[in-house]
């Protein structure tokens, strides 16, 4: 009996203790484990494979949220090389906000153009996001909106997403919020300038089928405040538009996802010689491209991008040459908390990045 | 809108039932296998013909061969557990990770002469293609591949050509350089299922291009299967939307409304094209293609005014390739054949020889590759 006992508790004691001896004595291996884990560029799989995350996270000791597995080990000893190899997950389709914050002690820096959208110029938007708790994030970005001048132009705006903290589970969605208040931004039209600002609120979902883990959906409603203001301000027009937005990722191998995206914006339409005063209505903005993850922390965007522009046109999808456009884009993850840990000994935990 | 609703609910649709056979991501990438298959594995390595070398115990284990019991575990080493038949166990080192086999780098073009192919560039693969042609036309093609699942690219093009009257004797010019950047997307051949065509949807746009004061730009929305009967003839198929714009007098204080392609009706921007390949010799290969570009005429929509005079400013010209493409080397190929800008006129008087040298690097992406 006794030895039936031993016979049987001594693999798996020998498993422990061969797992900690491999993390201990190995752990580049663990490392490389680690940065394939987060399924490249698909921040929906990230949630889900990087880490069967939050469904341990409930089960697993009470330690703080920064302290997942699999998160950027914040060691002195961590080399540079092994910071920068993840695992790092995205918060956002292209423009749509996921349930996902990028992590703890991460910043990220992205952006975004529009090579042919304006003729002659390089339209932009870019995104600044530094991450807190892994469940919070504060941005500093541009958002999407269709201005007078009837481009697909971004607005600024300062913002704060956060994922609910509940346990996920496959087949259950998971849901997040975020916040986007915007700055103003100003356009020209006819020698006269408009203040147009755009202020949101993201109610997000994610939802992950065990049948068909390549696919990752994405859905949510976008409860936007816009403004457009004139230098007259008895010509001032708000409204507040409920827009419906969705997306899908499809993981096409470890490192590149196919995205797409299709949303409602808000619109500003002003014409002065017909138009007392601005108007805000709805706009259709759709993406098709990929995400490709040619280094764990550098991420490459591109897209097909369609928006349909009722103010200044009234084609459809078949205007190629007016509502089509293609966009490139990046994106850099950057460890911070790691960095600052191995430079001057800050913001060090020994149990980040630890496997369990 | 309700355009738009229904084209894009067909393409997420499209692409949900294409992705519906993708596995599960988990794994990395693999390198090309021996067969030169992007989705194979490593290649086995060389067999000894002697067999395997048992090892001795003390001495470290081959790679991928397992490491003999009693063998010191060395500070770096992984071990692993092995259980001995009274129940107890022992650690003892894991063979070392097998090395890694040279990579295969195995390239298909994005383009047959004119017409794309439903084929991309493996990720990373720097494509560059120059050509110049009798007709005194040059343009330029470069590329990179993104991710194994899409590419872009910008270019010049000399195919928009221009022509003042509409008159027959009038012979087109070429409009260049023609500047268009182009983004595809797609599914690589075999990649779903056997026997499943490589399938892109490609858009293509150009900058605005202003000339003897009008403004034009031209855009091209493809998809395209091409398929392989056999391993050294290949077929291409595919449809294509073009859309193009021509504003005249863009200078003046009123200039006057752009005329469109789009503004003539969906069936004038419809045109399907097609190619054809075939490798002969190890080196070389026959190709034959048909595709179309856009043909601006500034005096046609004055001269008739309204729609009907829109009609002929801007039109689709069917043009005809063929060529050979010879392999000089890895990272060159040089292709040279006969283009007829327009087969509608059957004018063989404006067929054009052409000449062309296309280089490729797998640089950057086997350099990815190291740091990933």
């Amino acid at each position: 009996m006794q030895r039936a006992l031993v016979g049987s508790v001594a693999p798996v004691l020998a498993s422990i203790i061969a797992a900690t001896l491999g993390s201990t004595i190995a752990p580049r291996a663990a490392a490389a484990d680690d940065a394939v884990a987060p399924s490249g560029a698909s921040s929906g799989s990230a949630g889900s494979s990087g880490g069967s995350s939050g469904a341990d996270r409930g089960r697993s000791d009470p330690a703080p949220l920064d302290d997942v597995a699999g998160a950027v080990p914040r060691t002195p000893d961590t080399s540079i090389g092994r910071m920068f190899r993840g695992p790092f997950r995205s918060a956002r389709l292209f423009a749509m906000p996921t349930t996902d914050v990028i992590g703890a002690y991460i910043l990220t820096v992205s952006g975004e153009g529009s090579l042919l959208q304006k003729p002659g110029v390089l339209t932009s938007a870019g995104v600044l996001a530094i991450g807190f708790g892994d469940i919070a994030q504060l941005e500093y970005r541009h958002t999407e909106a269709i201005g007078i001048t009837g481009l697909d132009a971004p607005v600024p705006a300062v913002g704060v997403q956060l994922k609910l903290p509940i346990p996920e589970y496959p087949n259950i969605p998971a849901f997040g919020v975020a916040f986007r208040l915007g700055v103003p931004r100003g356009e020209l039209l006819e020698g006269k300038n408009v203040d147009e600002t755009v202020t949101d609120l993201y109610l997000v979902g994610r939802l992950q089928l065990s049948v068909a883990p390549w696919l990752t959906l994405h859905g949510g409603t976008r409860i936007s405040f816009a403004k457009a203001a004139p230098a007259d301000p008895n010509l001032i027009a708000q409204r507040t538009l409920l827009l419906p937005t969705a997306g899908y990722e499809v993981a096409m191998n470890a490192w590149a996802t196919i995205v797409g995206e299709i949303a409602l914006a808000p619109q500003f339409e002003w014409m002065p010689a017909i138009q007392a005063r601005p108007t805000i209505g709805r706009g259709l903005l759709g993406r098709l491209g990929m995400k490709w993850r040619i280094l764990p922390s550098i991420a490459l965007e591109g897209s097909i991008g369609y928006q349909v522009d009722d103010a200044v046109s009234p084609e459809g999808v078949e205007a190629i040459v007016s509502s089509w456009d293609i966009r490139l884009g990046a994106a850099v993850f950057v460890p911070w908390g790691a960095l600052a840990c191995r430079a001057v000994g800050v913001f060090c935990n020994e149990r980040a990045g630890a496997r369990r | 809108m309700k355009h738009a609703s229904n084209a894009i609910l067909a393409a997420v649709l499209g692409t949900a039932a294409i992705a519906r056979a993708q596995p599960a991501p988990g794994d990395r990438p693999k390198p090309d296998g021996a067969s030169g298959d992007p989705r194979g594995g490593p290649a086995p390595g060389p067999q000894s013909p002697y067999g395997p070398d048992p090892g001795q115990p003390g001495q470290p284990a081959q790679p991928g061969q397992p490491a003999q019991p009693g063998q010191p575990i060395q500070p770096g080493q992984p071990v692993q557990v092995v259980q001995q038949p009274d129940g107890s166990v022992e650690l003892t080192p894991a063979p070392p990770p097998a090395p890694r086999p040279p990579r295969v780098h195995k390239m298909r073009f994005p383009e047959v002469l004119n017409t794309p192919t439903g084929w991309l560039l493996p990720a990373g693969v720097l494509y560059s293609r120059d050509r110049i042609d009798t007709g005194g036309g040059v343009s330029s093609d470069n590329r990179v591949g993104l991710g194994d699942v899409a590419e872009f690219g910008v270019s010049t093009t000399d195919q928009v050509r221009e022509r003042q009257t509409d008159s027959t004797k009038e012979r087109a010019e070429v409009l260049q350089p023609y500047v268009t950047a182009s983004f595809r997307l797609g599914v690589d051949e075999n990649r779903l299922f056997k026997g499943q065509p490589g399938v892109t949807l490609g858009f293509r746009k150009s900058f605005e291009r202003e000339h003897l004061g009008s403004r034009t730009r031209i855009a091209e929305l493809t998809l395209v299967a091409s398929k392989h009967l056999g391993p050294d003839v290949a077929i291409h198929l595919g449809g294509s939307v073009w859309d193009a714009s021509l504003q005249e007098n863009a200078d003046a204080a009123m200039p006057p409304d752009p005329i469109t392609l789009h503004g003539q009706g969906f069936a004038r921007q419809l045109r399907a094209f097609g190619g054809f390949e075939a490798r002969p010799l190890p080196r070389s290969e026959i190709l034959v293609d048909l595709s179309w570009a856009p043909e601006f005429c500034y005096g046609c929509a004055s001269a008739a005014g309204g729609p009907s005079g829109a009609m002929g400013a801007i039109r689709l010209r069917p043009e005809l390739a063929w060529g050979v493409r010879y392999q000089v080397a890895s990272f060159m190929h040089i292709e040279s054949g006969v283009r007829v800008p327009d087969i509608g006129n059957a004018n063989l008087l404006d067929a054009q020889i052409f000449g062309q040298i296309t280089f490729t690097s797998f640089a950057l992406s086997d350099a990815v590759e190291t740091l990933k």
